[in-house]
């Protein structure tokens, strides 16, 4: 006669990992269906007035529906990837939040998406790029997946109101589209793209938003998601 | 279910040899199965696209806190299985109830064990971004499919006696490496939290 019990130790753990994964896809399907839309479209997407340029289409209605995600705590985060390479900036507002990715040469990435009550987020843009991450106290761990690789990285709490700043307009026939993140040290990881040439971003002033492109001068604002 | 399945098997010879299937079919339907599993799991991981996210349990502040300390109580049960086997094969003097000791907190070390790795790739995926990451990643889906084959293997009989061993061995090792560089690192990049 066969032993029955090491099979049905086998079964039993199968049942509770499809039960578990049945549980998993009822619930975790807000996040996917939410983040569609990339946060690099909503700002490009929005008319840029006169010289400064607008980073927000418009200030998110008071009315938004996000009354089971009133755990998470409103805030900006940034930090540097494990391997030093680069930078990332996350803001949080109202369970929502947008994210930079940035190495201040030639790569970056904006990404949008919802935060979980429990702090999980994953955020995704149209490339298919995501970063997935966990608030946990006064920092956010997780990973970017930029497609070709993927970076792990480390984003503590901001001391100052805000960590992630754009600036999109157009100097002399060039579109200029900037991003940046600010960093607890004062430093900087930014990108100025002309026409989509991306180069190193010039450095804007932390108080003001203030930065100087090609002699124009700009005003970078805080990004919200 | 009075046999004692963690028994030296090799001591009780089956009572009608020719009905056994033969010789290499007792390991290759085993580690058959146990490739399945390990690989099965290693490609959902990698091709699915993680979720990033999935539900949480109440009183924890980050599933990642609840995957930790569950995963820390499956530690604390395969450390009672390292314990009780080495009682079932009388290396340490032990009750007449280790075999059941060991077979249920190997269950429960189990099936507590699932939920993490569910979460793990279904949430997080597998991923290879540093060292650390890629060895949970690695052993995570090796632990289930040698979890398989010991499992498996526990229904053969005649087995030679090393063959348990080596392989609950190997299970143990792979749940304590995945401990090592999930829960304990959780542990010590966030303190010991809920």
């Amino acid at each position: 006669m066969k032993r029955s019990g090491p099979l049905l130790t086998l079964l039993a753990g199968l049942l509770l990992a499809v039960f578990m994964l049945s549980l998993n896809a009822t619930t975790g399907t807000r996040s996917t269906t939410t983040g569609s839309d990339s946060a690099a479209d909503a700002v490009s997407a929005s008319p840029a007035p006169a010289v400064t340029a607008t980073v927000t289409p418009s200030e998110p209605a008071p009315s938004s529906p996000a009354p089971s995600r009133s755990a998470v705590p409103d805030g900006d985060y940034a930090g540097r990837t494990d391997d030093d390479s680069s930078a990332v900036a996350v803001t949080l507002r109202d369970g929502k939040a947008v994210a930079y990715f940035c190495d201040g040469r030639d790569q970056e990435s904006w990404l949008k998406g919802d935060v979980e009550s429990d702090g999980g987020m994953r955020l995704t843009n149209k490339k298919g790029q995501v970063l997935t991450g966990t608030l946990a106290g006064k920092r956010i761990r997780g990973t970017v997946d930029m497609g070709q690789r993927n970076y792990g990285f480390t984003a503590d709490r901001s001391l100052k109101p805000n960590a992630l700043y754009r600036a999109t307009d157009t100097v002399a026939d060039t579109e200029i589209d900037g991003g940046w993140v600010l960093l607890q040290d004062d430093s900087q990881v930014g990108i100025l793209k002309r026409d989509g040439r991306a180069s190193p971003a010039p450095r804007i002033d932390p108080e003001t938003g203030a930065v100087t492109v090609d002699g124009e001068r700009l005003t970078a604002r805080p990004v919200t998601p | 279910m009075t046999v004692d399945p963690n028994a030296a098997t090799q001591g009780f010879p089956a009572p009608n040899p020719a009905r056994r299937s033969p010789g290499a079919a007792r390991y290759l339907v085993p580690a058959l199965v146990a490739s399945a599993v390990a690989v099965g799991l290693g490609v959902y991981g990698n091709v699915h696209d993680p979720e990033g996210t999935a539900f949480n349990l109440a009183g924890f502040s980050s599933t990642s806190a609840v995957k930790s300390w569950l995963a820390t109580a499956a530690m604390g049960f395969a450390v009672v299985q390292l314990v009780s086997a080495l009682m079932v094969y009388g290396r340490l003097p032990g009750p007449s109830w280790s075999g059941v000791l060991h077979r249920w907190s190997g269950r429960i070390a189990f099936l507590v064990a699932v939920p993490v790795a569910v979460h793990c790739l279904y949430a997080l995926g597998y991923q290879t971004y540093e060292p650390r990451v890629l060895w949970h990643s690695l052993l995570g889906c090796f632990f289930f499919g040698a979890f398989s084959a010991k499992m498996l293997l526990l229904r053969s009989e005649r087995l030679p006696g090393w063959v348990l061993p080596i392989v609950g061995g190997l299970v143990f090792s792979a749940l304590t490496v995945i401990w090592l560089t999930s829960a304990l690192w959780f542990f010590r990049t966030f303190g010991v939290t809920t």
